[in-house]
């Protein structure tokens, strides 16, 4: 027993030597600080996305024993109307829903930052609110507002004297496309008027002063030196919202699924219904589509870098 | 410098009140339907309630089985943020203030995650899950979302790291602390305002998030409040129970409503530093 505690008593002092040496301290407590975030990204977004590449040679519907057939599935793909259609799609939002937002958002920014008007704080917190809803609120909302029989535009049509019966938005081949764009903006402009109200800010007041001394009416003092004064963020939000409107489609997914008849289709939605659908599972063709959204995402990412002007301006 | 009231004027004004009806009208105009019976609805959907039917809310409640999905998300978003929150936190002092071999290459893996779109990779995540048994189950989705690192929010701690004097750890060393004390009793206290700034995203993040519940949890008593809304909805083109969705789904909004009325200040900000840091 006695020998015991001596034996400790000795022990304590050398352990703590061992912990207070500066070095070993400092890696493990990286070890502790880094190993559960790094390690978790490893594992569960870094493996994952490397191992598309390889799923996307599979022939496996998750369940039975994959089968290697090369580059088979990329070929099928670019035979598959549904991709071209869905692709089609995305090109469409990609387009006018990035547009809507910008000039909507610099509209409304411009206005609130330049014009100071009552209310100004009252606007952009209205503004912003939608950015803190989830993606199931804000479809269901708009689901409401489209339809047929007792939507919200419909009523309000019949209100100012326009009677289209009752036509459901989101059932038509005609509008549904058209009808997912208002979401998508609705729910994004508030983060830009927030974005672009911040950058316009920092324009020093000096610039507009002499503009107006020179005569600059409001418009060419906006067009002069507002916008390409901004354009950097403005760059950066455009790109940010083209990916977005490739990558997204949770809102295509609670409005229609991509129906009726696939008229609102887009690639991460087929690719998600190819693997989670209701219908056949298909992880390698799946997995295919993926990796061609992907390539268009980087395609997408160069042209935007390369078309939208990113020349610094000074004055 | 005042200039006179316009034709302009009129017209920027319009443009910022119909802006602000667009996002307003929506919302008002699903609460009062909510109190409506159906018939009401259907009859007209202009008129105002007769009676306020708030039971309609305790009809979404049982029907939807809210209570129990809003339990589920509790038990998800809270953990979650809990242990994200915390490891982010130390993760972001270790790779932000901390000198060691290898950490240019880890920022470098880091930022692999900026080129990533994530999307392809749902499918062998989703297989992974699988594996390691994780799927169906609201634990499963806590280790999936709270282990992991995000470069908005390593630069957003980061840089309110950056911006504390070195001399504030060197004296505490001096004093016999360990890494660890300084980390606990000097660091993380002076980073609060940026911690809050993380936390409150991941809260918004975890509490919006529909598609990993969606595709992990398939027991409905599982659902969190997002996946029961879409299933709610589905059940609509049966029911057409108009009134009974538009409480739900007013009941799904709350959560979110409360963080932007308290936190409004927060989320703009960080918002605005997102997008700057890019």
């Amino acid at each position: 027993m006695n020998n015991m505690k001596q034996l400790t008593r000795n022990a304590i002092p050398e352990r703590e030597g061992w912990l207070r040496s500066k070095q070993t301290q400092k890696w493990i407590f990286l070890l502790f600080a880094i190993t559960p975030a790094f390690g978790g990204y490893l594992l569960f977004t870094l493996y994952p996305n490397l191992m598309s590449a390889y799923y996307s040679l599979l022939n496996w519907n998750g369940i039975s024993d994959p089968v290697f057939v090369g580059f088979q599935n990329y070929v099928t793909l670019f035979q598959d109307k549904y991709v071209w259609r869905a692709l089609f799609h995305n090109l469409i939002y990609m387009f006018f829903v990035p547009a809507f937002v910008i000039l909507i958002s610099l509209l409304l920014a411009y206005i609130l930052t330049n014009k100071n008007y009552k209310g100004t704080p009252f606007y952009k917190v209205i503004f912003f609110f939608p950015n803190v809803l989830s993606s199931v609120v804000v479809a269901l909302l708009w689901a409401f507002i489209y339809d047929g029989s007792f939507g919200l535009l419909n009523s309000m049509l019949r209100l100012v004297g326009i009677n289209i019966g009752e036509y459901y938005w989101l059932g038509e081949i005609k509008t549904a496309l058209w009808a997912i764009i208002p979401p998508y903006v609705w729910a994004g402009v508030g983060f830009y008027v927030i974005i672009f109200m911040n950058a316009m800010v920092t324009i020093p007041k000096s610039l507009y002063e002499s503009a107006i001394l020179e005569g600059a009416t409001p418009m060419t003092r906006l067009v002069k030196i507002t916008i390409p004064l901004i354009m950097p963020i403005v760059r950066v939000g455009a790109l940010f919202l083209v990916l977005g409107s490739l990558k997204g489609f949770e809102h295509v997914l609670i409005l229609t699924n991509g129906g009726p008849a696939g008229s609102t289709d887009v690639i991460g939605l087929y690719m998600f219904n190819l693997a989670f659908g209701a219908e056949y599972h298909n992880y390698g063709y799946a997995s295919a589509v993926g990796m061609f959204l992907f390539i268009v995402l980087v395609i997408a990412k160069l042209i935007t870098d390369k078309y939208i002007t990113s020349q610094t301006v000074e004055y | 410098m005042t200039e006179k009231r316009s034709l302009a004027d009129v017209l920027w004004i319009v443009m910022l009140v119909a802006g602000a009806l667009s996002v307003l009208y929506p919302l008002v105009w699903v609460f009062y339907q909510s109190l409506k019976t159906n018939q009401q609805f259907f009859q007209n959907v202009w008129s105002l309630p007769e009676t306020l039917q708030w039971s309609n809310y305790k009809t979404a409640w049982v029907k939807y089985g809210i209570g129990k999905s809003l339990l589920n998300t509790l038990y998800y978003v809270g953990l979650s943020l809990i242990i994200g929150t915390f490891l982010t936190t130390l993760n972001a002092y270790a790779l932000t203030r901390i000198e060691f071999k290898g950490r240019k290459l880890i920022w470098g893996i880091i930022m692999l995650s900026l080129f990533l779109p994530g999307i392809n990779a749902l499918i062998p995540q989703f297989v992974l899950m699988r594996d390691l048994q994780l799927t169906n189950s609201l634990t499963g989705l806590i280790i999936l979302d709270s282990f992991g690192e995000s470069v908005f929010f390593l630069l957003l701690l980061g840089g309110f790291m950056q911006s504390l004097p070195k001399e504030l750890e060197e004296s505490a060393y001096m004093d016999g602390a360990s890494i660890f004390q300084v980390f606990l009793r000097i660091i993380a206290p002076l980073a609060t305002p940026g911690i809050v700034t993380v936390a409150i995203f991941k809260f918004l993040g975890l509490y919006n998030n529909f598609l990993a519940p969606f595709i992990y949890l398939s027991d409905q008593k599982k659902y969190t409040i997002g996946v029961a809304m879409y299933q709610a909805n589905q059940l609509m083109q049966y029911t057409s129970d108009w009134v009974t969705l538009f409480a739900g789904v007013l009941i799904a909004m709350i959560p979110s409503v409360f963080m932007f009325v308290f936190f409004q200040r927060w989320i703009m900000e960080g918002a605005t530093l997102g997008g700057v840091k890019g």
